[in-house]
């Protein structure tokens, strides 16, 4: 039984799982199926179409109404939509804004709320414990299938969060290329360095091109990861103690896992929100380094200013 | 626990393990979302958040030009009430003026009057009293002669009259005295 508390591997909790296709497919007879479905996918058009459904309720809610409402057609309708509109203010004007300026807070603040949002849905997506559902619920009925259609977070999924973070890199590089033209962009690429350093430079610089995004990808990935196998641990204490200790040791080690497993619960939460922040947040500032200020950094950092001293710790 | 995590980790999926449908997946679900978000998502919400803004600026703009005309309006009306009571002051220090001069002429135009008539009544009243004293003597000599005729029996002329009387008055005179 796949269940979490009779499983073996943390891990196997939090990778994805073939349903159509694949290896180990939930519907064994199609394995040799091509494309596969897995629950990661299902959970991540089950994120955008939720992401579509919330963001279109919200617009209806924020947008000003018929004259007939009066004054009132300016106000934000329902206590969720206010929420959803002080983040977003709060993402623009405090997140946003003091890192791109302007012109290009106006240019890619509707991109960075959609990757924001986007993978926030995914995360909190992956907060419910959808699989175990429905492994518990086949398990009830019987069924010869360990029936799993969609669960688990999709952020926690390497592939998705490099997706995002290719994504991301190609807006930046594009946004480069646009804002600083092609000499800009190789002028960026030496960092300023004299010509005698370019050969140490120039593969410096371009490896930390890449390397940005990949840490965007594997800051994501790793800490829902991470955060779902501490989940997976706890739960499995249960289990451990019951072969070590007996029903007693099941009884009290489970109480302890569940009263932990709540308070890593809400750390969770508060992961959510902060992985899908520093993503969106890290963006802005690649894109905010290859913009035309971003030669303010090089004469700084000629003065012995640290180039990165703008850029928040993550 | 370590060697638990080892021992469990053997033979399952690998979690760095990089798939390439999931990915795709990943691509056309952004994708669609940044559609759906571009076009009818952030256009609205936008649009509802400029349009709260502009409302909110205009009414605090249209509020700051009422309290400023309010303002205006009060200095105004400040300035047309201390005016106002300045010029009713005046009007009442000049009407107490006039009042007073018009007084003062009354008066002394009722003590002209007043005198006039008292010199009036005065003269009058001696002219009275002379011509009744006249019109006396007159009379007083008529009969005074009237009564000496008679009694002489004869007519006297004016001078002999004249004479009489004078002399009677004299005597009258002399016994009121006396």
């Amino acid at each position: 039984m796949r269940l979490l508390a009779f499983s073996d591997n943390p891990l196997g909790h939090v990778v994805d799982k073939a349903i159509i296709g694949g290896k180990n497919p939930v519907f064994v007879d199609t394995a040799s199926a091509t494309p596969y479905l897995t629950v990661h996918m299902v959970s991540l058009i089950l994120a955008g179409l939720i992401a579509i459904v919330i963001m279109l309720y919200v617009a209806g809610r924020i947008s000003t109404g018929a004259e007939s409402e009066g004054h009132d057609r300016y106000l934000t309708k329902g206590r969720f939509s206010q929420m959803m509109e002080v983040i977003i203010l709060y993402m623009q004007e405090k997140a946003i804004h003091p890192v791109l300026g302007d012109a290009n807070t106006k240019k890619y603040l509707p991109f960075l709320l959609t990757l924001f949002f986007f993978i926030l849905v995914c995360n909190i997506v992956g907060l419910f414990p959808m699989l175990d559902v429905q492994y518990l619920g086949a398990g009830l009925l019987g069924s010869e299938y360990e029936w799993a259609f969609f669960g688990g977070t999709a952020t926690s999924n390497l592939a998705v969060t490099a997706t995002l973070a290719v994504i991301c890199f190609i807006v930046i590089q594009v946004h480069a290329f646009k804002e600083l033209g092609v000499k800009g962009w190789l002028g960026h690429l030496t960092g300023g360095a004299p010509l005698y350093l370019l050969p140490i430079m120039l593969p410096v610089e371009f490896m930390g091109m890449l390397i940005k995004p990949s840490a965007l990808a594997i800051r994501l990935f790793a800490n829902m990861v991470a955060g779902h196998t501490l989940m997976s641990m706890l739960a499995l204490f249960g289990k451990m103690a019951y072969g070590g200790l007996g029903l007693g040791g099941l009884i009290g080690i489970s109480a302890i896992s569940i009263i932990a497993g709540v308070a890593i619960g809400f750390l969770e939460l508060f992961v959510a929100f902060l992985q899908a922040f520093i993503f969106m947040f890290l963006t802005a500032v690649f894109i905010s380094q290859m913009s035309h200020h971003h030669e303010d950094h090089h004469e700084e950092y000629e003065e012995g200013l640290t180039e990165y001293s703008e850029v928040p710790a993550t | 626990m370590l060697s638990l995590l080892l021992a469990a980790s053997e033979g399952s999926p690998n979690p760095v393990n990089v798939d390439l449908a999931p990915a795709i997946t990943a691509l056309i679900v952004f994708g669609l979302v940044c559609l759906v978000f571009f076009t009818k998502v952030w256009p609205k919400i936008g649009k509802g958040l400029d349009d709260r803004q502009a409302k909110i600026r205009q009414e605090i703009e249209a509020a700051e030009q009422a309290q400023a005309d309010a303002r205006a309006s009060m200095e105004r009306q400040q300035e047309e009430l201390v005016k106002a009571r300045a010029e009713a002051n005046e009007m009442i220090s000049k009407a107490k003026a006039d009042a007073e001069a018009t007084a003062r002429d009354l008066r002394e135009r009722a003590q002209l009057e007043l005198g006039e008539l008292r010199d009036n009544a005065s003269q009058e009243i001696r002219a009275a009293k002379e011509a009744a004293i006249t019109e006396l003597h007159a009379e007083s000599a008529a009969l005074a002669t009237a009564i000496a005729s008679r009694i002489l029996q004869r007519e006297i002329n004016a001078s002999d009259q004249q004479n009489l009387i004078d002399e009677s008055l004299r005597e009258l005179e002399t016994a009121r005295g006396g």
